[in-house]
């Protein structure tokens, strides 16, 4: 039987959410297409005999010892995972392909998936989703979403698609799922615990990790023009877009004036952005050039949009509103 | 264009003139096979970020690219504004992300590259290429980098990933993805053709065009959305899960 592969991260003691959207995804997916659905988390446990063992081999092994990992198995079993596999790692964790590569490497050479399913958002998901990719040379998909009822599919923004009738694997960063009716009780499902062989890859260290200002390189970012920065229906709207987006609200002098962003939040015209979403909300003179995505509301149908993936054009409080009543209906 | 057989004194990039080809540790800039969707300043960014490896000149740090003629030209002419000696593939092929990380990992074993920077902003699916081309040639990778310093054996780097900003130092051989700007560009000149590239072929790089056609991808055409409904439907992937809001 073919496998659906869900590679989860923890975010403490608990599954993170952009991996459970890419998990119910995968129920989807499996259910339609009539595969096995494993859901996948690397772990490091310091005491665990296979962190000084040296075989070269993937082995079954005795349950490591991590904090939360009994909850995170029952909440992925109410997720519909059918088996989870825990992959013990020789190295801590962190979401850099250097720390956990060799462990998620192992896992994926021992199911031999069809398809690899990554939480968009999730802190691996960029590190290891490509990879995992190159590694089995398949199609890739980004910001892709279940879709179908009988016969489900995935497909990504560009066009790209899985299929149940497709040859070869592919590898999905999942955005949007469905939801799924969670069971409420604890369920059974078969746990598969792996020493994984291999040690992080020592050519990439880790010094120091703390929490960004502003991203300005990676997420969402949603721009107040000037023009709207003292209208307080389309700050409430700009605030309310960016919460769903889990995105910074930032804007000009004027914004701050108004109080609708911080100082921290101000940018320029020449402020270079790299996020992958910029929603621009009103006549936002800001330099777009490194945005993956770029969506303008409120622009004027002279506006330029070439680059520009889609433009709500006409007043900015209507279209920003009824964009966001859309949003809240998905 | 040159060819790519020893030194070459006519050529009006220096830093190109002074290229052998010989085994070593040379740092690759991968520009990617089509032109900035925007603006040139993030493909300044990372020919200035490249040219940091190569202070004098001397051809250690090159810039790669690949694609037609005219892209060719715009790639060799801004890596001549930044000093940096420029290597090309011209080809019509379209390929996906793993057809072009062949075609890197061929050159960059060819010219002796053992870190690779790729500039990722100036194109949107241009980042999951690190990953492919790091796999290919069995190298670390780091992708989202904001900030990158050589210090002699040692690369230190900051990456933005979620939410936290990481330091890490980098050893060895790896592919980076750099996220840095240049100055803003609002005009440039026309680039002149490309006398100071040096021409690489797929056959000599060991590689079957037809083969490589096997990772071919047309491209998608690109419409800007222009009803409520559809960019809702764009945005949606981009919704934080619940739990995550």
């Amino acid at each position: 039987m073919a496998a659906v592969l869900v590679h989860v991260d923890l975010v403490g003691d608990r599954p993170d959410a952009s991996s459970l959207v890419a998990l119910a995804a995968g129920r989807h997916v499996a259910s339609s297409w009539g595969a096995t659905l494993y859901a996948a988390v690397v772990v490091h446990d310091p005491h665990h005999s296979n962190v000084t063992s040296n075989h070269d081999d993937i082995a079954a092994t005795s349950m490591p010892n991590v904090p939360g990992l009994a909850q995170a198995e029952s909440a992925l079993a109410r997720a519909g995972a059918d088996k989870v596999v825990i992959a013990v790692s020789r190295g801590p964790i962190s979401p850099l392909w250097s720390a956990v590569g060799n462990a998620w490497r192992g896992v994926v050479d021992h199911l031999r998936p069809r398809l690899v399913l990554f939480g968009a958002d999730a802190p691996s998901a960029a590190e290891l989703g490509p990879r995992t990719a190159a590694r089995i040379g398949a199609r890739l998909l980004l910001r892709a979403r279940a879709t179908g009822i009988d016969d489900v599919e995935l497909r990504d923004r560009d066009g790209g698609y899985a299929r149940v009738g497709d040859g070869g694997a592919a590898v999905a960063l999942i955005g949007r799922a469905p939801a799924l009716d969670l069971v409420d009780d604890d369920c059974d499902v078969d746990v598969v615990v792996l020493a994984m062989p291999g040690e992080p890859d020592d050519r990439i260290e880790l010094v120091t990790s703390s929490p960004a200002e502003i991203a300005y390189a990676s997420g969402t970012m949603v721009v107040l023009g000037d023009d709207v920065a003292a209208d307080p229906r389309v700050i409430a709207g700009a605030r309310r877009l960016a919460r769903m987006l889990d995105a910074h609200v930032v804007g000009g002098a004027a914004a701050v004036r108004s109080g609708a962003i911080s100082n921290g939040g101000v940018i320029d015209k020449t402020t270079p952005l790299a996020p992958e979403l910029i929603v621009t909300i009103g006549g936002v003179q800001v330099d777009v050039a490194g945005a993956t995505s770029v969506i303008k509301v409120g622009a004027s149908p002279a506006t330029r949009i070439a680059g520009v993936d889609g433009v709500v054009a006409g007043p900015v409080e209507a279209g920003l509103a009824e964009l966001v009543k859309k949003l809240e209906a998905s | 264009m040159s060819t790519a057989e020893g030194q070459h004194p006519g050529a009006d990039n220096e830093a190109t003139a002074r290229l052998t080809i010989t085994p070593g540790s040379r740092i690759a800039l991968w520009l990617g096979n089509q032109g900035p969707a925007r603006s040139i300043r993030w493909l300044d960014g990372a020919l200035k970020t490249v040219a940091k490896f190569d202070p004098n000149k001397t051809g250690r740090a090159i810039a790669l690219a690949a694609g037609s003629t005219s892209w060719l030209d715009l790639a060799a002419d801004r890596a001549r504004h930044a000093g940096v000696a420029s290597a090309g593939v011209q080809t019509e092929l379209q390929l996906d992300y793993l057809g072009w990380a062949q075609i890197v990992a061929a050159a960059t074993r060819h010219l002796g590259a053992s870190t690779i920077l790729v500039d990722e902003a100036s194109r949107p699916e241009r980042w999951v290429e690190v990953a492919a081309i790091a796999e290919l040639l069995d190298a670390a990778q780091l992708t989202h980098v904001v900030k990158l310093a050589p210090d002699k054996d040692v690369i230190h780097a900051s990456r933005i990933v979620g939410g936290q900003l990481q330091t890490v130092r980098v050893r060895g051989t790896a592919v980076i993805g750099v996220r840095i700007a240049g100055a803003p560009v609002d005009e440039y000149p026309t680039p002149m053709p490309a006398t100071s590239m040096l021409q690489l072929q797929l056959e000599m790089l060991g590689l079957d065009p037809v083969v490589l056609g096997h990772r071919s991808q047309p491209p998608r055409s690109h419409q800007p959305k222009k009803t409520v409904e559809r960019i809702a439907e764009h945005l949606v992937v981009h919704l934080a899960p619940h739990g995550a809001r």
